[in-house]
């Protein structure tokens, strides 16, 4: 039997076996990468914004039309969060530094300040342009998508060169930012140009024309410089957005970003827009609880600095969103607990849930979840106490928020586990059982 | 101008409305009776009464109480439930160095205008929040049940 002859049946079958694998896994990939992009849900005519004819939907709002470029850029800065990611914990603002654990190793934010050296203090407005809108820093190095260029690609040239004159009106801060400990191959920095090709589409923002100016406005904001996809759009397998399930929630830094799509239940489609607009521009609305940790910082840092018409814009945008259902995330229970103890918890918990929640959280958060010191402590209605994996009410218990101390350092996992079990449920709708391992995981994946 | 009503007595208090309950009334009104501890509602120090409920007023920003009755250590003698509490907690002598106790005695009374009768875990559900570092807990409970006797009376 030389070469050329024909293959044996069972042989043959097998190479029409292989070409089918081989053509499901290509077809999957394209699946993916040909995936929807941010705003496709919205459908209509999508035009470039020179040849939009409506209010122009970028830039600063109308209150700072006439302000200086500083100006515009800090506001624009601001809304873009630069800040949160290019902070340490109790670091000099914009400096860098905070890392991002990630499964295969560690990321650290770079130094944005002026700084010749550590910093950006010699970039050229191309090469600036270049890291925001491709990726690619000053000396042709690929970032990783930890920095959301893939979102700030749609953002204009001149909103970007604003935030660049504001970045370097700053002091300049010599620091040096330590280096990576990713492992191969997440360390070949040439791979994320691959990841770039397929996954970022290098294109400014494009007006929607058959949308209103307010939702342009809103989904400029929201899509490009609040990057709020980022979060809350769940990743594909390459790490990029699933769009197909835009806004369905994802789990970041070891806190759930929650489903924020017009889904009644587990979304945002059963509060009013005056409930989002406060959320937004102040981290807390009755009925619906406070934002902490990442969220409470986006808050603080950007959100809370909008101006109001522009918080009306991204919850005009918001409210567009297609609906969709997160199994585990049932609507919140909007009672609130009977006001003894002894009611309202099921009998088999683990008894330290109850030592611990009356020692440590009673006082500010009530034996009936509706704080009787501040409405920021209320637990009823919230979303995280009314999630049966508890992932943030033990990342909150951990880290605290602006108003709430921390008692990571104070309490064991297994004390974190069980007054986080008691916590969903007796002020949520389904109660969860996670146990010490589970809140040490959760301690390791933590931003620091 | 924020209108406070304490102690049966209306106060106006030039003060922003997020600064905490505590301050105004040790630092503005001059009410030192309700004493710091840890400033963070973790320790009941600072414990006072809102509309009778016990609430740490170090975390309780003066522009969310409105017109709800505030009761300090320095008035809630003058209750009939109050009244037993203190003579309880003299009668055991309760207090070692007293820097919790006012809180302890707020939140004692508190606890007892909801749960005339309290049993024990009764007692820790309302008092774990107040932390005594000499450790009167003993004396605390014996306290408690001994003005929950005089109630009864």
């Amino acid at each position: 039997m030389n070469a050329f002859s024909k293959p044996s049946l069972p042989v043959r079958r097998g190479l029409i076996g292989l070409a089918g694998i081989m053509a499901l896994l290509l077809a999957w990939f394209f699946w993916i990468v040909l995936g929807p992009g941010p705003m496709s849900f919205a459908g209509g005519s999508r035009v470039t914004l020179a040849n939009y004819h409506g209010v122009d939907p970028t830039g600063v709002p109308s209150e700072l039309a006439h302000a200086s470029l500083l100006k515009k850029g800090e506001y624009l800065t601001r809304a873009a969060d630069c800040g949160a990611c290019h902070t340490a914990r109790g670091g000099v603002p914009f400096a860098g530094g905070l890392g991002f654990v990630l499964p295969f190793g560690t990321i650290y934010s770079a130094n944005i300040t002026p700084d010749k050296d550590t910093g950006i203090g010699t970039w050229s407005d191309a090469s600036f342009l270049n890291a925001l809108h491709k990726g690619i820093d000053d000396e042709g190095v690929h970032l990783y998508p930890a920095m959301p260029y893939a979102s700030y690609t749609s953002m204009t040239d001149a909103d970007a060169l604003a935030i660049k004159a504001y970045l370097f009106s700053l002091k300049p801060i010599h620091a040096v930012v330590r280096d990576n400990t990713l492992v191969f191959p997440f360390n070949q920095r040439r791979l994320m140009g691959v990841w770039s090709v397929l996954f970022n589409s290098d294109k400014r923002f494009e007006p929607n024309a058959t949308r209103s100016p307010q939702w342009n406005r809103g989904a400029y904001l929201a899509e490009s410089l609040e990057h709020c996809s980022e979060c809350h759009t769940p990743r594909t397998i390459f790490q990029s957005l699933n769009n197909r399930r835009k806004f369905a929630g994802a789990t970041q830094a070891g806190w759930r970003a929650y489903n924020i799509t017009s889904d009644a239940n587990s979304g945002v489609g059963a509060w009013s827009d005056a409930d989002l607009a406060k959320y937004l521009s102040s981290g807390n609305a009755a009925g619906h609880g406070s934002a902490g940790g990442p969220m409470g910082e986006a808050v603080d840092k950007s959100l809370s600095y909008l101006v109001p018409s522009d918080i009306a814009a991204i919850v005009t945008y918001l409210r567009s969103v297609p609906a969709i259902s997160t199994s585990d995330l049932p609507a919140p229970k909007a009672t609130p607990a009977p006001a003894s103890y002894k009611e309202g918890v099921v009998a088999d918990y683990d008894p330290r849930g109850k030592k611990v929640f009356e020692g440590a959280c009673a006082s500010c958060h009530g034996w009936t979840g509706v704080s009787p010191v501040t409405h920021y402590a209320t637990l009823t209605g919230v979303r995280a106490v009314n999630d049966p994996t508890a992932i943030n009410v033990a990342e909150t218990v951990i880290n605290g928020t602006d108003y709430m101390p921390a008692f990571g350092q104070g309490y064991s996992n297994d004390e974190i586990a069980a007054v986080a079990n008691y916590v969903t449920a007796r002020f949520g709708v389904s109660p969860s059982r996670i146990t010490g391992k589970d809140v040490a995981a959760l301690r390791k994946q933590a931003s620091n | 101008m924020t209108s406070l009503r304490i102690n049966g007595q209306i106060h106006e208090v030039d003060v922003p409305g997020d600064m905490p309950l505590l301050w105004v009334l040790r630092d503005v009104v001059g009410l030192t009776g309700t004493k710091f501890g840890c400033g963070i509602a973790q320790c009941g120090a600072c414990t006072v009464h809102i509309d009778g409920k016990a609430v740490r007023s170090c975390f309780l920003p003066v522009g969310e109480i409105g017109n709800r009755a505030i009761t300090t250590i320095e008035a809630v003698g003058e209750t009939p439930t109050g009244a037993k509490v203190q003579k309880a907690w003299l009668d055991l002598e309760v207090v070692q160095c007293g820097y919790c106790q006012s809180g302890q005695i707020m939140s004692a009374v508190a606890l007892l205008a909801a749960t005339p009768n309290p049993d024990d875990s009764d007692i820790d559900a309302a008092m774990a929040g107040n932390i005594c570092r000499c450790g009167t807990y003993v004396r605390i409970r014996a306290a408690i049940k001994k003005a929950a006797g005089a109630q009864q009376a």
